[in-house]
């Protein structure tokens, strides 16, 4: 069903679109509003860097956009397509499908080695290659240490690793949540230089949810938001994140 | 898929120490319950066993309703059209020389081989040379016996030697094999008569009948005619309140193994909800991953239900002996062996172990099911979200417990009723265990804090930030500490219910032998009668009657004697009533009244030697001797009714001062063992009757240090998945200064906070439960009234096993702590 949609998307260029989103959150009476009403447009292909503060957004709109938690009102499209009017079943095969994921936690499944991590998501997406898995891990340098589990990785090879898994698909979209927040500036800067390039050779649109300014660098659009409202900025330069 | 399970399995060989706390967890809640249905089911097999060998091939007896029947009705029996073959019987018991007590059957060997095996084999083991004179021994030495395997390896008897008994010594023919095990004698049926003091009397014929009809129509007055089937149902029923017992703690055991396996597939899901998040994000469906989930719960399951069938069929062989013996105790002999060891111990535990599991872990994977994703992805679930839903299970569980209070108003329809009522209970209790946590909290914070500053403050609210987890713990501990409560209390109202009775009704200075002991032949009763400054005796008869189809007793007393020196409690009537005992009526116990809705002014109806007799009841008294129920009668009415002159024992009162009383007591312990009779003064008759009363409740003893076992468990898995859990959190500490003996000390703090929780929420619980098990499962299944009676004691010693095994719970995770606390860092993986 979700393909038929997606098909019949084809016109549109927007790879993603949200209308009106907002997420409140319960929080015992206090103001629990996470997001306030945002209006994106991304079209296929971008790069986006999505700055802000601790408790601006960032994370629960990238939450949104991945199908991974329902607004409170509004609609998140992606290929044209309504996340809402998927169902889970239809929000799982967009993930499988059509989303990578990185996080800045990594979240390599601890009990699975590299390979095993990559493969996961090639079978889960319903093409098991190993040749393929193995040619991915090669591709962000980590050859060698395939059958080597996330705990005897440092934590630059195991972001390695989950960009690995999150590109080994060849998704349209990567969503990257602080991909080099828990890194080394030196590692990051290789992280990042990994992830776009890949993104580009690809034409996968990829948006970045960071801290850091030097992600702007890497960015066709630079987007920040503060207190749950979203604007866009022309240059990072004169604003702290 | 293959891989997603592949990788939940890997985590049970990573966290070895967990895996097999989990592992324990269940195998022991299925260990308890199958070793209980093991042994209960055993016991049921042996006595099935017993009864059947004994019978042989007859297929009906016939006796005179109480005492003996006359010899010289044999001729008539013989000649009765419906009678196939008839074996007349001496069934008796003798106190052998060790004090051992064994069962005498009294046959005629040439009538009674048409009936029973055994008498078949009498002379056949001898060496064919000495055949003959074997038989003619037996049949024509009196005092010869053939004794049975079991008495001959006790004694070291052979053949050829003597057995000594308290009335003289028996001379062995023959050793024979018993599959009864029950231990056996077997004599010629005249000279049983002169051991036993019967000349001319006979206590039942066993008959194989062709026309019972005919033959029930022909001795419908005076007799009992029981075919096996009857007899079955009789030793059934006779049996039930104990059966029952035995299923409720099997089911009691079941419930807190249940408790415990949700414990345990809880904590496989809630520790690695992160993971759940993880592969929902790359797509895995939520199928995918409860299926995932359920192979590693179930793989659990298997393996502790194997585990747990092989240990609870060791248990069971534990088990058995307490329970034979308690049988044996009570209603008749049961030798105590464990059923054989079949493959099906295994595939019954693997079975409880997989249903228990999946239904311990349909509530988390259910949770599992619903949450979104990014939820799932921030690994434990908020101590906000959990207090919320904490409230919520706290008005599932007051749900819980209307509808036990329902079940308690109903339960006069069927005892069941009140199981599940007491079931509903314990569960509803348990699921307050969250929302009593939050409650206490404040409190323990300050003790806590008082005790051991600052890391007091951070275990107390580690217990409620993870109350998802520590709830569980504390219901499943709460549950055997109240369980642990609700036994002892019940036990000891009991036993002081025991003692008020015994001191009013069994007033006697000395006891010469007992209802389940020797009979006392009419003799002694002659010279004790003569002995001066003996102010009354009481001759004390019981038989088992069938009354409206079900056991009964009929005890005959002397009642004037008891109406001098008894103080009975009166349910209905008064002392005033053995005036009217005196003239012919009766007075019946209180689960005779319970049982068959019989008050006072009613008449009941029983059959005598005489035909039915109709008996007014004068009154109803407290009675712990029978749960079938009594009807008491004064022994010159028995006589009349009943043609019976047997004593079961004798009650000495004397009127003569205190300096006197020991001469006139030494006499008729001369005279008692004259007639090789046991005799007990007041308090060994009163030790000897607790003392059963010890052993009747060793099963329910060990059943509850079983539930303490399997709950310890529970804490230790909560404990060391929190200590897995909280790896960051430890790193935090250290940042923070703490030293390693701070973050033992927290560990153990929140250890013992658990068990504290757990023990203040089972003395409600639990003296609750006491009432449920008095006033509702007790007066259901054995018809009389406990008297509520608060002691320390219990409150005390759970107390104590609740701070112990906590300390023991946390011994495991202190240990990591002190090895692994100096490396932790902050990070996630």
């Amino acid at each position: 069903m979700y393909e038929k949609k997606a098909i019949k998307g084809a016109i549109v260029i927007s790879a993603i679109r949200t209308y009106d989103l907002w997420k409140e959150y319960e929080t015992g009476g206090h103001d629990g509003i996470a997001l306030r009403g945002i209006e994106l447009d991304i079209a296929k292909g971008q790069i986006i860097a999505l700055l802000g503060k601790s408790g601006s957004g960032k994370t629960t709109l990238l939450n949104l956009l991945a199908g991974l938690d329902v607004p409170t009102r509004g609609r998140v499209e992606i290929d044209g397509v309504d996340l809402q009017g998927l169902g889970e079943k239809g929000r799982t095969r967009l993930r499988r499908h059509k989303l990578g994921f990185v996080f800045q936690f990594f979240n390599l499944l601890p009990t699975l080695t590299s390979i095993e991590n990559v493969l996961l998501a090639l079978e889960l997406a319903g093409r098991p290659d190993e040749k393929l898995a193995r040619e991915s891990i090669a591709l962000v340098g980590l050859n060698g240490k395939e059958d080597r589990f996330p705990h005897e990785l440092s934590g630059g090879e195991q972001q390695r690793i989950a960009i690995a898994r999150a590109l080994v698909k060849n998704p349209p979209i990567i969503l990257a949540d602080e991909p080099t927040g828990n890194l080394d500036s030196h590692t990051g800067t290789q992280i990042l230089d990994l992830l776009t390039n890949r993104c580009r050779e690809s034409g996968t649109t990829l948006i970045m949810v960071s801290h850091s300014l030097k992600t702007c660098q890497y960015a066709d659009r630079i987007l920040r938001m503060l207190d749950g409202r979203i604007f866009e900025e022309e240059s990072y330069e004169g604003f702290a994140p | 898929m293959k891989r997603v399970i592949r990788s939940f399995l890997r985590y049970l060989a990573r966290r070895r120490s967990l895996a097999i706390l989990q592992l324990l967890g269940i195998a022991f809640g299925v260990a308890a319950a199958v070793g209980m249905t093991l042994a209960s089911r055993s016991a049921l097999e042996n006595m099935e066993g017993a009864v059947d060998f004994l019978k042989g091939g007859s297929t009906h007896t016939i006796a005179r309703p109480a005492g003996p029947m006359e010899e010289e009705l044999l001729t008539k029996i013989m000649n009765d059209p419906s009678v196939k073959f008839f074996a007349p019987v001496i069934d008796r018991r003798v106190r052998l020389a060790t004090g051992d007590q064994v069962r005498v059957l009294g046959v005629d060997p040439f009538l009674d081989k048409n009936v029973r095996s055994i008498t078949r084999e009498i002379a056949s083991s001898a060496n064919p040379e000495k055949r003959e004179d074997t038989f003619r021994s037996f049949l024509l030495d009196p005092g010869t016996v053939l004794i049975d395997e079991y008495i001959a390896k006790a004694g070291n008897i052979a053949a050829g030697q003597s057995l000594m008994t308290m009335q003289g010594p028996l001379k062995v023919v023959q050793v024979f094999a018993n599959p009864s095990g029950e231990p056996l004698v077997i004599m010629d049926i005249e000279h049983a008569q002169k051991f036993f003091r019967m000349a001319g009397y006979i206590d039942r014929t066993d008959l194989v009948v062709t026309d019972e009809a005919g033959l029930r129509k022909r001795w419908a007055q005076g007799f009992i005619i029981e075919s096996n089937q009857q007899k079955a149902q009789t030793l059934s029923a006779l049996l039930g309140a104990f059966k029952l017992n035995l299923q409720a703690l099997s089911l009691l055991a079941l419930f807190v193994g249940i408790f415990l396996i949700y414990n345990t597939a809880m904590f496989t899901v809630v520790s690695r909800r992160r993971d759940a998040g993880i592969l929902l994000a790359i797509g895995a469906s939520r199928g995918q991953v409860t299926l995932a989930f359920l192979v590693e719960v179930l793989l659990l399951g298997v393996t502790g239900g194997a585990l747990g069938g092989i240990m609870g069929y060791l248990l069971s062989k534990f088990l058995v002996q307490i329970v034979g013996g308690t049988i044996s105790t009570l209603y008749f002999f049961l030798r105590h062996s464990a059923l054989p060891w079949t493959f099906w111990n295994i595939a019954g535990g693997t079975l409880l172990g997989c249903a228990a599991s999946i239904v311990g872990s349909l509530p988390p994977l259910l949770e599992l099911h619903r949450v979104q994703p990014v939820q799932a992805l921030r690994g434990r679930t908020t101590s906000r979200s959990a207090s919320k839903k904490m409230k919520v299970v706290g008005t599932i569980g007051l749900s819980c417990l209307v509808l036990a209070s329902s079940f308690f108003l109903l339960s006069f329809l069927n005892v069941y009723i009140g199981f599940a009522g007491a079931f509903a209970f314990l569960l509803g209790a348990s699921l307050f265990a969250g929302f009593i946590i939050m409650i206490t909290v404040p409190f323990l914070k300050r003790i806590f804090s008082y005790a051991i500053g600052l890391g007091g403050k951070i275990a107390v609210g580690n217990i409620r930030e993870n109350l998802g987890r520590t709830s569980v713990a504390v219901a499943a501990f709460m549950i055997a500490l109240s369980m642990s409560i609700g036994l002892s209390s019940m036990i000891d109202s009991f036993r002081h219910s025991l003692i008020w009775w015994m001191n009013g009704q069994l007033r006697g200075e000395a006891y010469i032998s007992t209802k389940n002991d020797i009979v006392v032949p009419e003799e002694a009763y002659d010279e004790l009668k003569k002995v001066p400054g003996i102010g009354g005796i009481d001759v004390f008869r019981n038989v088992e009657i069938s009354f409206r189809g079900k056991p009964a007793g009929i005890t005959s007393i002397d009642a004037a004697v008891l109406q001098k020196y008894a103080q009975f409690a009166w349910l209905e009537g008064s002392d005033r009533s053995w005036e009217d005992v005196r003239r012919g009526d009766v007075i019946i116990s209180e689960s005779f009244s319970l049982r068959f809705k019989v008050k006072m002014g009613d008449r009941v109806t029983i059959d005598t030697a005489r035909g039915p007799a109709k008996l007014r009841v004068a009154g109803t008294y407290y009675d712990y001797a029978s749960e079938h129920g009594v009807i008491m009668i004064d022994r010159s009415l028995f006589f009349r009714l009943f043609n019976d002159r047997t004593i079961n024992s004798l009650g000495i009162f004397i009127d003569a001062p205190e300096p006197e009383k020991e001469g006139i007591l030494e006499k008729a312990r001369q005279i008692s063992r004259k007639y090789g009779l046991p005799f007990s003064t007041r308090e060994q008759f009163h030790q000897r009757i607790l003392g059963i009363f010890d052993s009747t409740f060793a099963v329910t003893r060990s059943m509850r240090i079983i539930a303490v076992i399997v709950a310890f468990l529970g804490i230790a898995g909560a404990l060391m998945t929190l200590f897995v859990e909280r790896q960051k959190e430890f790193g935090i500490y250290r940042a923070l200064g703490f030293t390693t003996g701070d973050v033992a000390r927290i560990t153990i703090a929140e250890s013992i906070g658990l068990g504290l929780i757990s023990f203040f929420m089972s003395t409600v619980v639990g003296t609750i439960f006491t009432f449920v098990l008095i006033r509702v499962i007790n007066r259901q299944s054995f018809n009389w009234t406990i008297f509520y009676h608060l002691t320390s004691q219990p409150y005390t010693v759970t107390f104590l096993t609740a701070i112990a095994a906590s300390v023991a719970a946390c011994a495991y995770p202190v240990w990591s702590v002190i090895r692994k606390y100096p490396i932790m860092q902050i990070r996630e993986d």
